[in-house]
């Protein structure tokens, strides 16, 4: 085995890392409140809201990803709005998650006891007030393994930028595989995948510990 | 003087009639014991007092000031939101399945309502809280979580919740009826103290012993209406209605 050809081959392919690891957080740190928004729109008593959340989550979970991100990159210029490749992912990526997001959100919320809010109303405490204080944080725990789930699938799905040109840790392996008619650099690349995913599952499991402290 | 006034209260489930023409008077300290087979719509008669439910028809007045009114033909109107508000924290609700927050401890759950409600800071909340706590005889448990409270104890920090906002009324819908039988004791006597302090209290409940001990006057719903009240003595000892005499006579046995 060509250890020096392994080893310089990896330090090749983290150069596609930051495309992966930012595109990963930045997705992660627009979609999660926005999801929780349009959860909160789907659920609010005002008709328009919950037609203009149900028709998003429609939207973007009924057209795949890869379209959506070609649509935002090639098809809004057209329409005099122009993105680097880089914001095109990261829009089209938080949009499309916010979907995802917000039904899992909307589960979660829609499955708190009812009398959770009651008790919380003849306390005194407004709507936002429940939500904020009562609701969500009980929501949050529900909804950490399905939570978890997405998580993982965006990081295998951040594979897609190389649509639109992205050189991300899948892309850069691929060239070099192309390259030098050796396989290594895909096997790296997946190891990559294989630790990233492994890291998160760790991190989930120890919000789920830090959340066991109660139950209901 | 009249704390609760409730004048021709109606309230419809799609067709079904669960209040018909309710009308009731408390006076202010006086407690009062609602009995009856289920769905005679006594839950619904409290929910409706501290507008969980909304009624169709009739009127609703506390402490001197109405929460809703009726117009000519007996159709409800609400005042203001912001009326509805100030008049509803007058009244503190104690449920059958304590809805305690489960992710927040003993003592959160008490002081939430003043924090976040009143604006009170937090060391005269948690002064007040622990001051209950000592009332309802759980301090120790302050900083459990309600997951690891006995359903008698969930319900005592429940009441304790319901206090720490000064409530004029309290409003007690089945509080025993979802523990272990050797558990309603410790409530009941947390419920007989506040009666003796002269709090305001009514209490839907199916615990005739209670009702005959401590409240000042007993009533009988049944399907909708109140068939019969009374001191609990002349309801309990000398029934005058059929249906309350049948009521009666299958509870006590």
């Amino acid at each position: 085995m060509d250890y020096d050809y392994i080893i310089n081959t990896a330090i090749a392919i983290t150069k596609g890392f930051k495309v992966t690891y930012s595109l990963l957080f930045t997705t992660l740190l627009l979609s999660l409140p926005l999801g929780l928004l349009i959860a909160l729109a789907r659920i609010s008593k005002t008709r328009l809201l919950q037609y203009v959340s149900g028709t998003y989550i429609w939207l973007l979970r009924g057209t795949p990803l890869l379209l959506q991100v070609f649509f935002i990159y090639f098809g809004l210029p057209a329409f005099g709005i122009t993105f680097d490749s880089m914001t095109a992912a990261i829009v089209a990526f938080s949009l499309n998650y916010a979907a995802y997001f917000a039904e899992i959100f909307r589960s979660g919320i829609q499955s708190i006891d009812r009398g959770q809010y009651e008790s919380a109303d003849v306390l005194g405490l407004t709507y936002p007030q429940t939500m904020k204080r009562i609701i969500v944080p009980q929501m949050a725990k529900r909804v950490l393994p399905p939570v978890s789930n997405e998580v993982i699938t965006l990081v295998k799905d951040t594979a897609l930028v190389f649509g639109i040109g992205l050189l991300d840790t899948l892309r850069t392996a691929q060239i070099i595989v192309t390259r030098d008619f050796n396989i290594t650099a895909f096997i790296i690349a997946g190891i990559f995948y294989l630790i990233n995913t492994l890291i998160l599952t760790i991190v989930f499991n120890r919000l789920e510990q830090k959340y066991s402290y109660y139950y209901d | 003087m009249n704390i609760l006034k409730i004048k021709n209260v109606s309230k419809k489930f799609g067709a079904l009639e669960v209040l018909k023409n309710i009308n009731l008077e408390i006076t202010r300290g006086e407690v009062v014991a609602i009995i009856g087979p289920s769905g005679s719509g006594k839950s619904t008669l409290l929910r409706c007092l501290i507008r969980l439910v909304n009624i169709d028809k009739g009127s609703i007045e506390i402490d001197g000031k109405s929460m809703v009114d009726q117009d000519d033909t007996g159709v409800s109107i609400y005042s203001s939101e912001k009326d509805i508000r100030v008049l509803r924290k007058k009244m503190g609700m104690v449920f059958q399945n304590f809805n305690l927050f489960p992710h927040k401890s003993v003592l959160e759950n008490i002081i939430e309502a003043p924090l976040t409600v009143n604006r009170t800071i937090r060391e005269e909340a948690e002064s007040t809280a622990d001051k209950l706590l000592a009332k309802v005889g759980l301090s120790d448990k302050r900083n459990s979580f309600p997951c690891e409270l006995s359903g008698g104890q969930k319900q005592r920090v429940a009441i304790a919740r319901a206090l720490a906002m000064n409530p004029a009324i309290m409003l007690f819908d089945e509080p025993t009826s979802a523990l272990d039988p050797e558990l309603t004791g410790e409530v009941l006597r947390v419920m007989k103290a506040l009666a003796e302090e002269h709090m305001t209290m009514l209490v839907v409940t199916h615990e005739m012993a209670f009702a005959r001990e401590v409240a000042d006057r007993v009533i009988f719903m049944d399907l909708g209406e109140i068939i019969e009240q009374g001191k609990p003595e002349d309801v309990f000892g000398n029934p005058t209605h059929p249906r309350t005499q049948a009521f009666l006579g299958q509870i006590l046995r």
